[in-house]
């Protein structure tokens, strides 16, 4: 008796180990399994080519290199998207795209890096830094290799509901040429105090 | 019958090969976890124009590039945090596709598009 009852008990365990394990992997497949299925470059295309371009900051031409332009594009489905581009309505162009609601991705800057050459400093020709930061961002710092700082000049971005500031920024060639490149870009508040960053950086 | 079939099944995926070259556009790496540090690549082809890192959202530090075949040297390259990191370089060049991680334990995938 004593056996069977063991058995019985040791059965009933196994049981519910079995539906344990079952009900953890369902529950891994919901929490931790892949939040992400993936975009469709084409449908992403498309969307791009829907909605106005516009300019809101300048990069001056320099060191030989022309002018180009920092965009913003809110497009047909729901993205703002920034852009480092010759002009509005060239295809060479790069950056990155954020829900159009929460543009800044949940902080108080969002910038992008573009350069030519590389991925080694020795090889770079021409690299910039566009971005857009909240409206309460006095100023916009962007932290070198060697310590120190560029400052750059913000524009006012007002679109819609959405109000926030933009820049670009051409990296100079004669700190390319010495190996100084930026490692983070800073918004300050009113009093120059540090409120955000963004790591970046050439190559790897 | 079953002959029909199997021909039937070698249409069909001819067709949807077909289709997936005339659209151009290869996911080249995910989706997948990404770790800091961690890269990818595409294979190499004249034809590829846009480069894309797509993440579950923004805050995930990336870099998309072009290598070219020649030189290896990067060319359009852009770094962001962005919820989509974008390049696109139109050249005839043979290059491939390069995208990697600054930041990890995130969801992304990276695409070429001709």
């Amino acid at each position: 008796m004593t056996t069977r009852t063991t058995r019985t008990t040791r059965t009933r365990w196994a049981v519910a180990a079995a539906i344990g394990l079952l009900a953890a992997g369902a529950l891994a497949e919901v929490v931790i399994a892949d939040p992400f299925r993936g975009a469709d470059p084409l449908s992403f295309e498309a969307d791009l080519g829907t909605g106005e371009v516009t300019r809101v900051a300048d990069i001056a031409a320099a060191d030989g290199l022309p002018a180009r332009g920092v965009f913003v594009q809110m497009t047909g489905g729901g993205q703002l998207c920034l852009w480092d581009a010759p002009s509005a309505w060239s295809r060479q162009r790069g950056g990155g795209c954020n829900p159009a609601d929460d543009p800044l991705g949940g902080s108080s800057i969002s910038a992008s890096l573009a350069y030519e050459g590389g991925p080694g400093v020795d090889g770079v020709t021409d690299a910039r830094l566009v971005g857009l930061v909240a409206d309460d961002v006095h100023g916009v710092e962007i932290l070198m290799t060697d310590d120190s700082r560029r400052r750059v000049r913000l524009s006012r971005l007002e679109t819609g509901s959405l109000r926030l500031r933009a820049f670009g920024y051409r990296i100079r060639a004669s700190d390319l040429k010495r190996g100084i490149t930026p490692v983070a870009v800073l918004a300050l508040d009113s009093r120059g105090v540090e409120v955000a960053r963004q790591a970046t950086g050439l190559g790897g | 019958m079953r002959r029909l079939g199997a021909g039937l099944a070698v249409v069909v995926a001819a067709l949807v090969l077909a289709g997936m070259a005339y659209a151009g556009a290869t996911t080249y790496s995910g989706p997948r976890a990404w770790s800091a540090g961690s890269s990818a690549g595409s294979s190499y082809s004249s034809g590829w124009k846009y480069n894309y890192f797509f993440k579950q959202g923004s805050g995930y530090d990336t870099t998309v590039t072009f290598i070219d075949n020649v030189t290896y040297s990067w060319h359009a390259t852009v770094r962001n945090t962005s919820a989509t990191t974008y390049t696109y370089w139109f050249v005839s060049n043979v290059k491939r596709g390069h995208c990697r991680a600054h930041t990890g334990s995130f969801w992304g995938s990276c695409a070429v598009v001709n």
